[in-house]
């Protein structure tokens, strides 16, 4: 019931979190310690990637709420995929899929930054 | 119905050791493995809110599960000697998106994974019984 974290680079200074294991409440504080340590102001967007996410507890809900408050204050994007039906079913428990941005797979959200990026430069 | 129990010491690292002993209840019982998902959860979400919320910081005292089942239910008794509190009237916040941060989502979660919730103080002590139905 390990947490394994990997950070890649995305585009336009972003940030993939790739989360795989248990996030819980034993291994919310390395999820967090990661994020302290790798988002900041100019981070553009930062991904969370639930593939290989077994378990999910508020404990980590926690960590996820706390990231995507430090994107919005800091104007980036924050993006939630592939989530897996039981890891989809807590967020939906406490209603928590409201106004986030959630993709079910890689495709779905690179067709959502596709779209953003061409309005970026299309001066929209 | 084959009860098992085991004592933990309030601290959020235990919860571990109670995921363990859910699952190996579980596997011995033969019950179904569709639930293990909620019920891993439910036992996560009670346990630390005792943990956090029962006792003064740097007290250390035990806390007793217990397991059962019947043809067609699990249940999880957790008992403490903490403050008296019921989670299922004393826990008032609002779900919504400036409590994420604060707590109060474990109790949410509890009642949505589980068929029944039972408190009881007994004695100086927090009995909390969560069941759930399977077929």
């Amino acid at each position: 019931m390990s947490l394994e974290i990997t950070i890649s680079p995305e585009q336009n200074n972003g940030k993939r979190i790739s989360i795989a294991g248990s996030l819980d409440s034993n291994t919310a504080p390395q999820l967090q310690s990661s994020i302290d340590s790798e988002i900041s102001d100019s981070v553009s967007t930062a991904i969370i990637d639930f593939k290989d996410l077994d378990f999910l507890s508020s404990a980590g809900l926690r960590v996820i709420f706390k990231t995507k408050k430090i994107m919005d204050g800091s104007g980036g994007k924050f993006l939630l995929v592939n989530l897996q039906p039981q890891i989809k079913k807590v967020f939906e428990i406490i209603k928590a899929l409201d106004g986030m941005n959630v993709f079910k797979d890689q495709e779905e959200m690179d067709e959502y930054l596709t779209v953003m990026q061409n309005k970026v430069k299309d001066g929209d | 119905m084959n009860k098992q129990k085991t004592t933990l010491s309030n601290a959020s690292s235990e919860n571990t050791v109670l995921s363990e002993f859910l699952l190996a209840y579980i596997d011995e019982n033969n019950i179904p493995t569709e639930i293990i998902d909620d019920l891993r959860l439910v036992a996560e979400e009670t346990f630390i809110n005792i943990c956090q919320y029962a006792y003064p910081c740097d007290v250390t005292q035990n806390i007793d599960i217990e397991i059962d089942h019947t043809h067609d239910s699990i249940s999880i008794t957790f008992t403490d000697t903490g403050f008296q509190f019921n989670p299922l009237t004393d826990n008032t916040k609002p779900m919504d998106t400036e409590n994420y941060c604060d707590g109060g989502m474990g109790i949410h979660i509890i009642r949505s994974l589980t068929d029944e919730q039972r408190y009881k103080r007994v004695e100086q002590h927090n009995v909390f019984t969560v069941t759930k139905h399977y077929t």
